[in-house]
Formats: C-alpha cells, sequence, structure tokens
C-alpha cells in the first residue's frame, strides 16, 4: 500500500539522483524551489501501464502485418522461384499473428472482459480500430496460411485439402494486404494519440516509423528462416535484402524526422539507458551495422555471405524490438516529466514547433 | 522553465458546454485547505484512505496529503507554498518592510468532464459515456482495464485501480444527480469555494468573480476552462472549470492541452502515405528481372 501511496516518490528522486546535465542542476534544490515551474516534481499526467507484452506485442503485430504484405506482393511481381519467400512469409505472419492476442488480453486489467473491445467501433480511439482491425487480418492470416499449408501438403491429400489449396490466394492476399499494413502501422497512432509529450509530438511519424521497422524486422525475419533452410535461390535472398535496405533507409529518415521534430521532448529516449539502446541498439548495430554488413557480404563467399546475412537480419531483428522497448519506456519518462507535459502544452497552443 | 505569468486573452468564459449542463466552479481564492471536500468524496463514493505514510497521512508536500487524483482520490486539495520573491533590497529585509509571508495558494482538483472529452474518445469498450448532464462517467460493469484512457486525460485525472484494475475517477457524483442531489464535494465545502450548478448560471459568476479579484488587485485571476486556458484546443471547454489565481502550471495544470484524438486522423493519413510509399519499396525490391 505504501509503493500506492508514495507513487512518484520514485521518480522524484530518481530524477534527482540522475546527475546527468541539466538535470545535475537539480541537486539540492529544496521543495519550495520543486514548487516553483511545478507542482513539487508531481506528474501531471498519469503514464500508461504498458510494458513488456504489450512491447512484445508491437514487436509481433509489427512482423505479422508486414510479413504478410510482403508474401502477398511477393506473390503478385516476384518471379516463380520466389515462392519459397512467398510461403514463409505467410507462415512467419501466421506465427507472429498467434500469440499477438493473447499479449493484448493479458495486458488488460480485466482480461476475461476483453469481448467488451467488439461491442462499439469509435474512428476516434485507434484502441479500438486497432482490435477491430487486428480481428479482420487475423482471419486473412490464418486464411492464408490454410491455403499455403494445403498447397504444400501438410493437411494431407484429402479432397478437403485438395479444395483449399486450390483457393485464390493471390486475391486473398490482395484482399488482405491493406489490412496487414494497418495492423503493422497502427500502434504508432495509438501511441500518438495520447497526452505523453514523447509520443503527442510526434503522433504524425510514430506510424510510419513503425511501420518501416515493420517491415524491415519483418523482411529480416524472412530472410533468416530461407537463409537458415537450405536450397534458397541466391537471387531471391538478393531481392529480400534490397527490401531490408530500402526499408532501413527510410526507418533512419524517419528517426532523424523524429528527432528534429522533438528536439528537446526527445530526452528520455536520448539520454540514460533508452538512449544507449536507442543510439546503439536500434540506429548503430540494428539499422548502420546491417547495412553495413550488406556491403560487406557482397565482396565474400556465397557462403560467408550468407552468414553475414544471417547476422544482420538477426541485429535488424534485435533492433527492431529495442525501438518499440525505448518508444513506451521513455514514453513513460516522458509522461512522468511534469515539464515536458507543460512545455507541450504550451507550444502546441502558440502552435511554434520548439 | 518558462511560464508565461500573463493570461492570453481577457476571460471570456465562452465554452462548448451542451444546453443544460452541469458542473463544478471552483474557486481557488475561496478555498481553505480544509479538505472537506476529498472527505466527503471519500465517504459517498466509499473510497478507501490513501496517502497515508507511517501514519502522518501527509505527502512531504507541504499539507498534501494524497499528492494527486489516482483511482481512490477523486479530489485532490493541492498546496502550493510561495515564498516572496528576493527583493535584493537588504535595507528593505533589515527595516522588515519587505514582504515576509508565504502566499497560500490552494485548490481542489477534480476530473474537469470535459466538453470533448480525451478519456471517452480512447476508451476502446464504450465504458467512458458522456451522461445527460454533460457528465463524464466511467461505467465500471463495462470497463476491461485496458488502461488506454490514462494516457489519454491531458489532466492525469484517471487510473486503474490497484485491486480491480478497472479505471476510476470522478463522476460528479452521477447517482447524487439522478436523484436531485448536488455531488457531495460540493456540499461540504464550507466557504464555497467548489460551486456546483448549471454551467450557465457557474460561467457568469465566474465572470464576474475574476473581474472583482482583478480590481482587487489580484492581476493573474482569470479563469481555466473557458477558451482561453485549459479548456482549448478540440477540447472546447472543461464542465469543472476553475477560477485561478496564478498560471495553471502553479497547480499542475496544463496551460493548454489538446483533444489527442484531433491528431488520430492526420496520423493515419501520414502512415498510409507511409504504407503506400513502403509498399511500392516492396515492388520494386521483390520484383522478377
Ligand atoms: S479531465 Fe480527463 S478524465 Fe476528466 S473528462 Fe477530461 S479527459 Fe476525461
Ligand atoms: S480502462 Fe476502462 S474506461 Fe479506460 S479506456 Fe479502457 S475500457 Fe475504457
Amino acid at each position: 500500500m505504501n509503493t500506492f501511496a508514495r507513487r512518484w516518490e520514485p521518480d522524484r528522486r530518481g530524477r534527482r539522483a540522475a546527475a546527468t546535465g541539466a538535470l545535475a542542476a537539480q541537486r539540492g534544490r529544496t521543495s519550495a524551489d520543486e514548487a516553483r515551474g511545478s507542482y513539487y516534481g508531481v506528474p501531471v499526467i498519469h503514464r500508461a501501464h504498458w510494458h513488456w507484452l504489450i512491447i512484445l506485442y508491437f514487436f509481433l503485430g509489427g512482423i505479422t502485418g508486414a510479413c504478410y504484405v510482403i508474401a502477398s506482393i511477393a506473390h503478385l511481381v516476384g518471379p516463380s522461384e520466389d515462392r519459397r519467400l512467398v510461403r514463409a512469409g505467410r507462415y512467419l505472419s501466421f506465427v507472429a499473428l498467434v500469440p499477438s492476442p493473447a499479449l493484448l488480453i493479458l495486458d488488460l486489467g480485466r482480461p476475461g472482459r476483453f469481448y467488451k473491445m467488439l461491442r462499439v467501433v469509435k474512428l476516434r480511439s485507434p484502441m479500438s480500430v486497432g482490435t477491430w482491425g487486428l480481428t479482420v487480418f487475423g482471419g486473412f492470416s490464418a486464411l492464408s496460411a490454410l491455403v499455403q499449408a494445403a498447397e504444400d501438403g501438410i493437411l494431407g491429400r484429402g479432397l478437403r485439402a485438395r479444395a483449399v489449396g486450390r483457393w485464390p490466394s493471390k486475391i486473398i492476399g490482395i484482399a488482405g494486404m491493406p489490412w496487414g499494413l494497418f495492423v503493422a502501422g497502427y500502434t504508432g497512432v495509438l501511441l500518438g494519440a495520447t497526452a505523453v509529450p514523447l509520443w503527442a509530438k510526434n503522433a504524425l511519424l510514430l506510424g510510419p516509423l513503425f511501420l518501416a521497422s515493420a517491415f524491415s524486422t519483418a523482411a529480416s525475419a524472412i530472410g533468416l528462416a530461407l537463409s537458415a533452410a537450405q536450397g534458397t535461390e541466391p537471387a531471391t535472398l538478393e531481392r529480400l535484402e534490397r527490401l531490408e535496405r530500402l526499408t532501413i533507409g527510410a526507418e533512419l529518415g524517419l528517426l532523424a524526422a523524429s528527432r528534429a521534430r522533438l528536439s528537446a521532448t526527445a530526452a528520455p529516449v536520448t539520454t540514460g539507458t533508452p538512449g544507449a539502446l536507442l543510439r546503439y541498439g536500434t540506429v548503430g548495430s540494428g539499422l548502420l551495422v546491417p547495412l553495413g554488413l550488406h556491403a560487406v557480404a557482397r565482396l565474400t563467399s556465397e557462403k560467408t555471405g550468407r552468414r553475414l546475412g544471417m547476422l544482420s537480419s538477426v541485429l535488424v531483428l534485435v533492433g527492431g524490438f529495442l525501438l518499440r522497448y525505448v518508444t513506451v519506456v521513455g514514453g513513460h519518462a516522458s509522461a512522468d516529466d511534469p515539464r515536458a507535459t507543460f512545455d507541450y502544452a504550451r507550444q502546441e497552443q502558440s502552435g511554434t514547433p520548439a | 522553465m518558462s511560464v508565461a505569468s500573463e493570461p492570453q486573452e481577457s476571460p471570456s468564459g465562452s465554452t462548448g458546454a451542451r444546453p443544460g449542463a452541469v458542473g463544478f466552479l471552483t474557486d481557488v481564492s475561496l478555498c481553505i485547505g480544509c479538505k472537506a471536500c476529498e472527505v466527503a468524496c471519500k465517504q459517498w463514493n466509499q473510497l478507501p484512505a490513501d496517502g497515508s505514510v507511517a501514519g502522518s497521512g501527509l505527502t512531504g508536500f507541504s499539507y498534501d496529503n494524497t499528492g494527486d487524483l489516482g483511482a481512490t482520490t477523486w479530489r485532490h486539495v493541492a498546496f502550493v507554498e510561495q515564498a516572496p520573491a528576493p527583493t535584493g533590497d537588504l535595507l528593505a529585509g533589515l527595516l522588515g518592510s519587505a514582504p515576509t509571508q508565504m502566499a497560500w495558494l490552494m485548490l481542489s482538483d477534480v476530473c474537469k468532464h470535459c466538453v470533448n472529452a480525451p478519456c471517452l474518445d480512447a476508451c476502446p469498450t464504450g465504458a467512458i459515456i458522456r451522461t445527460r448532464f454533460d457528465t463524464v462517467v466511467i461505467q465500471d460493469d463495462v470497463c476491461n482495464g485496458c488502461g488506454y484512457c490514462v494516457p489519454a486525460c491531458p489532466f492525469g485525472v484517471p487510473q486503474l485501480g490497484e485491486g480491480d484494475r478497472g479505471a476510476h475517477k470522478c463522476t460528479l457524483c452521477y447517482d447524487r444527480l439522478v436523484d436531485g442531489m448536488e455531488p457531495a464535494c460540493a456540499k461540504a465545502c464550507p466557504t464555497d469555494s467548489i460551486q456546483f450548478g448549471p454551467i450557465s448560471e457557474l460561467m457568469p459568476r465566474a465572470v464576474e468573480r475574476v473581474t472583482e479579484l482583478q480590481n482587487r488587485g489580484v492581476e493573474q485571476a482569470h479563469i481555466y476552462g473557458d477558451r482561453a486556458w485549459g479548456g482549448t484546443g478540440g477540447i472546447n471547454g472543461l464542465n469543472a472549470f476553475f477560477v485561478l489565481t496564478a498560471p495553471p502550471e502553479t497547480y499542475n495544470l496544463p496551460a493548454s492541452p489538446q483533444r489527442p484524438s484531433d491528431q488520430v486522423l492526420p496520423a493515419f493519413l501520414t502512415t498510409a502515405a507511409a504504407a503506400l510509399g513502403l509498399g511500392l519499396a516492396a515492388v520494386a525490391a521483390l520484383r522478377g528481372r
């Protein structure tokens, strides 16, 4: 009960203890000083309760959606030897999809009432449209995986399995693609539509950022699966890596744009542990190093190249996960900072991006 | 931390409150910090005590008991102690002619029952509703504890309960309103710092009060919750509004919060544009040669 009673105390102490930069100047301040710019440093807004379950969902949701989109596009425009890519994309999409509803339900304060989400559709609530989008997309992902399994003979050779195998998977893929894109990107919009300065100020770029990261992690996941399985055409892997490079480029651009848009509000994700994780984990080893590895891989033998490709895929996946982690954890720190909230509320009013 | 000290506009007192809306006028200049409202709220709504640290019942911030609003605190009395600004005039200090007394600012904070409520926008279950009194209420039997209303509220009002994991906040005593009674806090307030009534009556009263305070020399007196302060942006006014005598930040109130859900459509549009771009990138990358 005591931790509840003094729920702001760890934050105040934490902020005092963080002896970096401008924060150092706050040490030794009295509570009268603290009260000057804010109310004793008490957070103005309440932070979200989201943690590992949601971070993992943000990561998997990106992969399930983008894997589906990549598979569908490869099926439409890719050469026939890329059927392995299509197959891997569909299966991976389904594999990443399966835990997603469970993660979301377990995160609820009252998991037994998850179905209450399905009693209304509210276009102003990204969580509402997100739930519906995930539900519809789940159907497409499962259906495409089912057709793929039937084509592959996994469902046996019975009449029914063969009938399923003849379903128009291309058309299903086209119809499911918008939903896959939605699932991969809406989580960024969901964070942006809050009062948390770090998220709200960057609302326009969070969706695109999460989407770009979804593409790069999904391409890496498919690449990893294909490289691990023997017998994938090098040309197929080369096409995937091209996609990886394009999406990594987009992600880097969006990260830079977010940094510029946020300016001082970005402090929670540029300093401390989250800052280090974002700088070295996501940008460094998760984006720049993979780009370098792709360049190096061209100069080596095919076998080494493939190993380097797998390594870069793993790095991209870890970096994508860290991006979600840092965004969520940074949002909590941002919500706890009354000055960030005040500045955001003042700036938005005067309309001047600081 | 730059806190502008001047209200941007003279208090117009205009909000988007719907006809028949009721609400609170909380006037800080009348608050004596007795916390009768906190106690009355907890009693009527059967909320447990909190903030009881080692039996002292105080937070360590002045005489504040609870620190902020939360799942079990729907009225929170903030205590701001303002030391007089040092004049730097040594002689005046020695002669005792410089102001030495602390200024006391007290404010009973509460859910603002926003005209366009961000929590209501965010709630994916429809648990949060607008009542016929134009107040905002969480239906506990519908709420599934998703917690999205918590970061959506720009005033930090709703919170998930420790025990039942549902979101809770002030109901503006909905159960009393339907029986024609005023909310418990307004009933208990001995100085009428908390006044309950139709917005159409309360707002002119607030304008009058601000004018009076300003004429008496309280230059910073202003309304918080009209379209000049607090209830700006898409929020369009607060049905529980305040007469403040210092900048909103002093009381931990954001100056001009925005309605977060106004960002939903633009953000989906930029995401859709990104989806188009990334989809084309995928076509370009995966195309057979
Ligand atoms: S103050 Fe917060 S909880 Fe109250 S109505 Fe407004 S958004 Fe909802
Ligand atoms: S926690 Fe409850 S009241 Fe809040 S948004 Fe979720 S379902 Fe609605």
